[in-house]
C-alpha cells in the first residue's frame, strides 16, 4: 500500500507545483490521477520513486518513509517500483529483449551488469515476459524499429523485470493510436486484478481512467481537488477538475 | 519574423521595403570592398604580382613533366610502401589511444555522467586547449623534448586528437535524452551499469563516426608532421624532392593520395554497416 502524506514542492518562488498533497493507493486498485496539463501529475509520480527531490511531506510505501532513506536503501526500494513512460524511454541501438533484461540490472553485480552476463535464468524469464505482452516474435528487433505500441509494451515488461509492487505510469498512453491505447490498458488493469499491484497512472483522458480505474484523485494547481471511487466521478466533479484554478481550489474546499 | 537589428532603419525612419533592400544593398558592397582592401594590402606587402596567376599554368606545366613518376620511379614502391604503412599505423595508434582516453575523460566531464560542474568545465577547458593548438604547433614543441622519431608524430595527433575527441564525446553524450538514463536508474541500476546499458550503447554510432573521421583527418597531418619529426611518408618526400628525384617524390604523392582514398572508402563502408544497425 502507498500512503502519501502532506506532500509539497515548489520549483522556484511562489506557486507550488504540488500543495498539501496527500491520498492512499490501494494494492490490486487502478489509480487514476487526472487534471489538466501543467497540474502537477508528472511531479507527483517522480517524488514518489524520488527521481525529483520534495520540499516536505511523507510517502510511505509499504510502511517504509522513501523520503527518509539513504541513497543505497533507496537504489534498493526502487527496485520495488516500476515506471513507464510517455517517451517509452527505451534504449533503441539495443534489442527488445536486452531492454526487458535491464530490469534484472538492479539484482545482479556491478560487473555483471556492465557486461551484460545475464544467467540462462534471467533470458528465460524476460522471453516469458516479452510473450505475456504479445512481443515474443519481436524479441531480437532493435527497440528503435517498434511502433509505439510495442515500445510501451517493451517498457512494461522491462518494468515488470524488477518484480515490482508498484508501478508509475506517466500519460503510458499519450502518443498512442486507439489500438495500443487499449492493449497497453488491458495489460495494467490485468497486473492489478492477478498480480495484485498497485497501479497509478497519470492520465489526462477522463473516459479511459472511468474505464480502467478503480480510483480517480484530480489534481488542479498542485491541489487534490477529487479524490474516490469512479462511482463518484459524476460529470460535474470531473468538469470542477479541470476548471480554472480558483474554481477548483474552492470546490476542493 | 524580427529583422536582425543592425539591419533595422534608423530610429525615427520608418521600414519601407526599398529601405531595408538598399541596407542589404550596402552591407554586402562594403563587405567585398573590404575584402578586396585587405587582398591589395597583403599583395603589397607580401610583394605579391597578382599577374603570376597568368603563369599559373606554366608551374603546371613543369609539375607535370616533372614529377610523373617513371618506370625509374618504381625502384622506390618499396620504401615508400613502408614509409606509408608506419604513417598509416601512427594515425591509427593515436587516434585510438585518444580515444579511449577521451572517453574517459567526457564521461568525467559530461553533464548526465559526470560528478559535478567544476570538473565539467575543467575538462572542457583542457580539451579546447588542446583542441585549439594547431598539428605543427604540436611537432615543434614536442621535438624539443621527444627529437625526431616517430613517436614524436604520435605524440603530437595523440594530443590534439585527444582535445578534439574529449569535446566532440562529452557534446555526443550531453545529447542523449536525460530520462533514458533516469528509466534505467529508477530500476535501481547503479552507475557503471548505467553508464555501460544505456550511455555507451546511445553513444557508440557517433563515436564511431568521430574515430573515423579523426583517422582521416590524422593520416593528413600525419603527413604534414612527418615534414617536421623526420618520419614516416612526409620525410620520405622531403627526402626524394630536396635531392632533386622528382620522379619518386611524384610516386608519393600519389601513393598518399591513394591511402587517403582507401581509408575514406573503408570508413564509409563501415559507417554504412553502422547506419543499418542503427536505423
Ligand atoms: N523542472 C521544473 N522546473 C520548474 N518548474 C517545473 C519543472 N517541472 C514542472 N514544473 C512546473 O510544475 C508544475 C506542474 O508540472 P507537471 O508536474 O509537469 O504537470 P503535469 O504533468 O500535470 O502536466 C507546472 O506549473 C510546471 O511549470
Ligand atoms: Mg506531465
Amino acid at each position: 500500500m502507498l500512503q502519501v502524506r502532506h506532500l509539497s514542492k515548489i520549483y522556484t518562488g511562489k506557486q507550488p507545483s504540488l500543495d498539501d498533497v496527500s491520498f492512499t493507493a490501494q494494492p490490486g486498485a487502478v489509480t487514476a490521477i487526472i487534471g489538466p496539463s501543467g497540474a502537477g501529475k508528472t511531479t507527483l509520480l517522480r517524488s514518489l520513486n524520488q527521481l525529483i527531490t520534495d520540499d516536505a511531506g511523507e510517502i510511505l510505501l509499504e510502511n517504509i518513509d522513501l523520503r527518509q532513506l539513504k541513497r543505497r536503501d533507496l537504489m534498493k526500494q526502487r527496485t520495488k517500483i516500476g515506471m513507464i513512460f510517455q517517451n517509452y524511454n527505451l534504449i533503441e541501438p539495443l534489442t527488445a529483449l536486452e531492454n526487458v533484461l535491464h530490469g534484472s540490472l538492479a539484482r545482479k553485480s556491478t560487473l555483471a551488469g556492465v557486461l551484460s552476463l545475464y544467467s540462462r535464468q534471467e533470458k528465460g524469464e524476460a522471453m516469458a515476459l516479452l510473450a505475456d505482452v504479445g512481443l515474443q516474435e519481436f524479441a531480437y528487433h532493435y527497440a528503435g524499429d517498434l511502433s509505439g505500441g510495442q515500445k510501451q509494451r517493451v517498457g512494461i515488461a522491462r518494468a515488470l523485470m524488477q518484480h515490482p509492487t508498484m508501478m508509475l505510469c506517466d500519460e503510458p498512453i499519450a502518443s498512442l493510436d486507439p489500438r495500443s491505447t487499449v492493449i497497453v490498458m488491458d495489460i495494467l488493469r490485468r497486473l492489478a486484478d492477478a498480480q495484485d499491484m498497485t497501479i497509478l497512472i497519470n492520465l489526462h483522458q477522463v473516459d479511459i481512467a472511468k474505464d480502467y480505474a478503480d480510483h480517480i484523485i484530480g489534481l488542479n494547481s498542485g491541489r487534490v481537488v477529487f479524490d474516490g471511487p469512479v462511482a463518484e466521478a459524476t460529470a460535474a466533479a470531473m468538469a470542477a477538475i479541470y476548471a480554472a484554478p480558483a474554481q477548483a481550489a474552492a470546490a476542493a474546499g | 519574423m524580427p529583422l536582425r537589428p543592425r539591419l533595422l532603419p534608423q530610429r525615427g525612419e520608418p521600414m519601407t521595403m526599398t529601405s531595408f533592400f538598399r541596407k542589404k544593398r550596402l552591407h554586402l558592397t562594403l563587405l567585398i570592398s573590404l575584402l578586396l582592401a585587405a587582398y591589395a594590402a597583403a599583395a603589397l606587402i607580401l610583394n605579391f604580382n597578382s599577374l603570376s596567376f597568368l603563369y599559373l599554368h606554366l608551374g603546371i606545366d613543369w609539375l607535370a613533366v616533372n614529377f610523373i613518376p617513371n618506370s625509374q620511379s618504381l625502384q622506390y614502391w618499396g620504401n615508400i610502401l613502408e614509409a606509408l604503412v608506419r604513417t598509416l599505423l601512427v594515425a591509427v595508434a593515436s587516434t585510438s589511444v585518444a580515444g579511449v582516453f577521451a572517453l574517459g575523460l567526457a564521461l568525467l566531464g559530461a553533464q548526465p555522467t559526470g560528478p559535478n560542474a567544476a570538473l565539467r568545465w575543467l575538462i572542457r577547458g583542457f580539451a579546447s586547449v588542446l583542441r585549439n593548438i594547431p598539428i605543427v604547433g604540436w611537432a615543434l614543441l614536442l621535438l624539443f623534448s621527444f627529437k625526431q622519431n616517430d613517436f614524436t608524430g604520435f605524440l603530437a595527433l595523440f594530443f590534439l586528437s585527444l582535445g578534439f575527441l574529449t569535446r566532440a564525446f562529452m557534446e555526443t553524450i550531453e545529447a542523449i535524452d536525460v530520462e533514458k538514463i533516469q528509466a534505467l536508474q529508477v530500476t535501481g541500476a547503479n552507475y557503471w551499469q548505467v553508464v555501460a546499458q544505456a550511455v555507451l550503447p546511445e553513444i557508440l554510432t557517433p563515436v564511431l563516426s568521430w574515430l573515423l573521421y579523426m583517422i582521416e583527418n590524422n593520416i593528413r597531418d600525419a603527413t604534414l608532421v612527418g615534414l617536421l619529426t623526420g618520419t614516416g611518408i612526409g620525410f620520405v618526400f622531403d627526402l626524394y624532392y630536396k635531392s632533386l628525384r622528382y620522379g619518386p617524390a611524384g610516386l608519393v604523392v600519389l601513393a598518399i593520395i591513394m591511402l587517403v582514398i582507401a581509408v575514406e572508402t573503408v570508413s564509409s563502408l563501415i559507417e554504412r554497416r553502422i547506419g543499418m544497425i542503427a536505423d
